[in-house]
């Protein structure tokens, strides 16, 4: 083993502290009228019963005490422990590997049974992960596509579903969450319980009822909440703010995201900060553009970037710092600003993973303006990095924008090769169609 | 006119109007009992508490639960507040109190179960990427093996940006005992990063760069 320099482990160790710091961020404003009912109604209960039940408490307390060590000392003698039941799963229609990967052996999906009476369900052509199971809880990744899940209630156990940049904290209810990461959209259908969703939506955390049903489109910058026997509801940059299917709370942020999304125009060239009143706003230090982009906080970037100069700010911008910048701006539909950044990380970075993905992605920002550019991107992306993190929506779109620029039989070589290589992909269906195969 | 605690709705909310009292006036309303002291203490101070359960347990809902015990002590025991003035402090004191217990009661159960569960890290963050959940998840089962008097002084000292002699004072123990605690902790933090394989690699290839 190769020992390494003390210093080295003490910046570590900073680091990983500055990385809980930072990734720490202050209660929102809705989380805080939570807390304060709730703590209202402990207050309440507790006046009321607290002359009957000292004595006994301390009583019941102590005997429980005496009794659980008794418990536990003749366990240990017996040389074995007793402890909470352990979770245990079975799983149907696939496999898990290594690293928790959940592997499809046909085309019905995966699904895993607990012991505790938690289903979950991969559908066919989605990809997840079991990353954690134990006594206290457990954590599953969904890579992409759909999943559904009916958790048990448990007051010991708690279950975290990821979903790419979100994170779902369950208690017992039945729902669907959908990830996908070429389109960066994110959907949950919740039957019934309730969810907290963590992720990159302006205003804070989103808490969902019964019914309820949240699409989130990162590049469209749109959220929708709907009942899910309704029309949706918008909260987007060009459409009404109200969500009346959220509390007041919610409602509050969600108008707040509505007006952070207000100012920015693709002709202006001065780009007023997101509001104020968003709770996710009030992140008084100084924080990184990655961070300000996790939340949602793009208009923020784009009013830095104005302050101090586009052109200075692509010549001496990090390369993570570029690419934050293009998000945010794609997700604006700034599409100039967009490409410029992508161009400046593709020439000042040329030799990093984030100038493939800046090619692919100026396939995508192109493909509004000039699709025959679009095409020459994607080309190139494939080119270059043919097992890549985008490589099957890269082929997906050529496929498409050679059908409609060179005409089938160009694109028909293309929709083969697909279907070899991504028999499930997310273009698998136009692929077929391309090929006449029903 | 003000309410008794008593006769208040349970979804009492501090009023705007109330944002420039002083901590002073605000420790005689909650000795009072009085409804708008405990919307208002709670919005002044739990951001404070929240925030530091949260990065030092590694979880919000704990922290949350925290957060309840710790008010509710705060306004069954306002009336035992001498200094009025003081209030940030007292809040503060009992928020650490229920802190360390909180530490000394996992400590104990995972002793009591034989069994150290893997780290089950949900924080509040809604930017963490796949990578960084990863060391998070690691840093917490490292903090998990150290003491509780230690993971609390390395959190304030580390996490919270607090002096020595601050923690001293908050913790109720000598300034060379926060000193000692301090210097164990980061001693033993660091060798197990140079023993993890996987925490060791992403800090050796310069994967991760902030």
């Amino acid at each position: 083993m190769t020992r390494r320099d003390p210093s080295t482990d003490l910046r570590a160790l900073q680091t990983l502290a500055k990385l809980v710091r930072d990734t720490v961020q202050p209660p929102s404003a809705a989380a805080l009228d939570r807390g304060l009912n709730q703590l209202m109604d402990r207050a309440t209960a507790h006046r009321a019963r607290r002359p009957k039940v000292v004595y006994w408490s301390l009583a019941a307390a102590l005997t429980l005490i005496c009794g659980l060590l008794g418990l536990q000392v003749t366990s240990f003698l017996r040389g074995r422990t007793r402890e909470q039941p352990a979770l245990a799963y079975r799983v149907e229609g696939g496999s898990v590997l290594a690293g928790g990967y959940l592997r499809d052996s046909g085309n019905g999906g995966v699904r895993l049974f607990f012991n505790e009476g938690t289903k979950v369900e991969l559908l066919p052509g989605a990809r997840g992960r079991l990353r954690v199971v134990d006594k206290e809880g457990t954590r599953i990744v969904v890579d992409q596509g759909t999943a559904s899940f009916d958790v048990a209630r448990s007051k010991d156990r708690r279950w975290f579903v990821e979903a790419g940049p979100f994170a779902v904290a369950v208690k017992g209810t039945f729902f669907t969450v959908s990830w996908e990461p070429s389109s960066e959209r994110f959907e949950l259908r919740l039957q019934h319980g309730s969810v907290v969703v963590s992720g990159p939506i302006a205003g804070g955390d989103i808490e969902l009822r019964a019914g309820q049903r949240l699409v989130v489109n990162l590049p469209k910058a749109e959220t929708l909440i709907s009942e899910t026997q309704a029309e949706p509801v918008a909260a987007t940059s060009s459409s009404a703010p109200a969500l009346p299917s959220l509390d007041s709370a919610n409602t509050a942020a969600a108008a707040a995201t509505a007006n952070s999304k207000d100012a920015p125009d693709k002709s202006s060239t001065t780009i007023a900060p997101a509001s104020s009143a968003s709770g996710a706003s009030k992140v008084d230090r100084k924080s990184t553009w990655s961070e300000y982009l996790a939340h949602g906080h793009w208009d923020r970037i784009l009013a830095e970037v104005e302050a101090r100069g586009v052109d200075a700010t692509l010549e001496t911008a990090s390369s993570e710092e570029l690419f934050a910048l293009a998000d945010a701006a794609r997700y604006r539909r700034r599409s100039d600003l967009a490409r410029s950044a992508l161009l400046a990380q593709r020439r000042r970075f040329s030799g990093s993973a984030r100038s493939l993905d800046a090619t692919f992605l100026l396939g995508r920002v192109e493909e509004s303006r000039d699709r025959a550019r679009a095409l020459a991107w994607y080309e190139e992306y494939l080119e270059r990095a043919a097992a890549g993190t985008y490589a099957a929506e890269a082929w997906g779109r050529k496929m498409v924008l050679t059908n409609e620029l060179k005409g089938r039989a160009v694109a028909r070589p293309i929709a083969e090769e697909y279907l070899r290589r991504f028999p499930k992909g997310s273009y698998a269906r136009a692929a077929r169609a391309l090929c006449g195969e029903p | 006119m003000p309410k008794r605690l008593s006769q208040v709705s349970l979804s009492l909310v501090a009023g705007a109007n109330r944002r420039d009292v002083s901590d002073v006036e605000l420790a005689h309303g909650l000795a009072d009992g009085e409804a708008w002291a405990i919307g208002l203490a709670w919005h002044r101070f739990a951001p404070m508490v929240l925030t530091m359960a949260e990065r030092s347990l590694g979880s919000r809902s704990d922290a949350e639960d925290l957060a309840q015990d710790v008010f509710l002590n705060v306004f069954r025991r306002a009336k035992t507040l001498r200094e009025p003035e003081k209030l940030r402090s007292f809040v503060y004191s009992f928020a650490i109190f229920g802190l360390k217990s909180e530490l000394r009661r996992r400590k104990l159960r995972g002793w009591l179960s034989f069994l150290t569960p893997e780290a089950l890290v949900e924080l509040s963050s809604r930017s963490v990427d796949v990578e960084s959940r990863d060391l998070l998840r690691r840093f917490y089962a490292l903090l998990d093996r150290l003491s509780a008097r230690d993971r609390l002084v390395f959190s304030l000292r580390e996490l919270e940006s607090m002096t020595v002699e601050e923690i001293a004072e908050v913790m109720d123990i000598s300034v060379s005992t926060v000193k000692r605690s301090l210097t164990h902790a980061v001693t033993r933090l660091s060798r197990w990063i140079m023993a993890d394989a996987d925490l060791a690699e992403v800090f050796d290839t310069g994967r991760w760069q902030r």
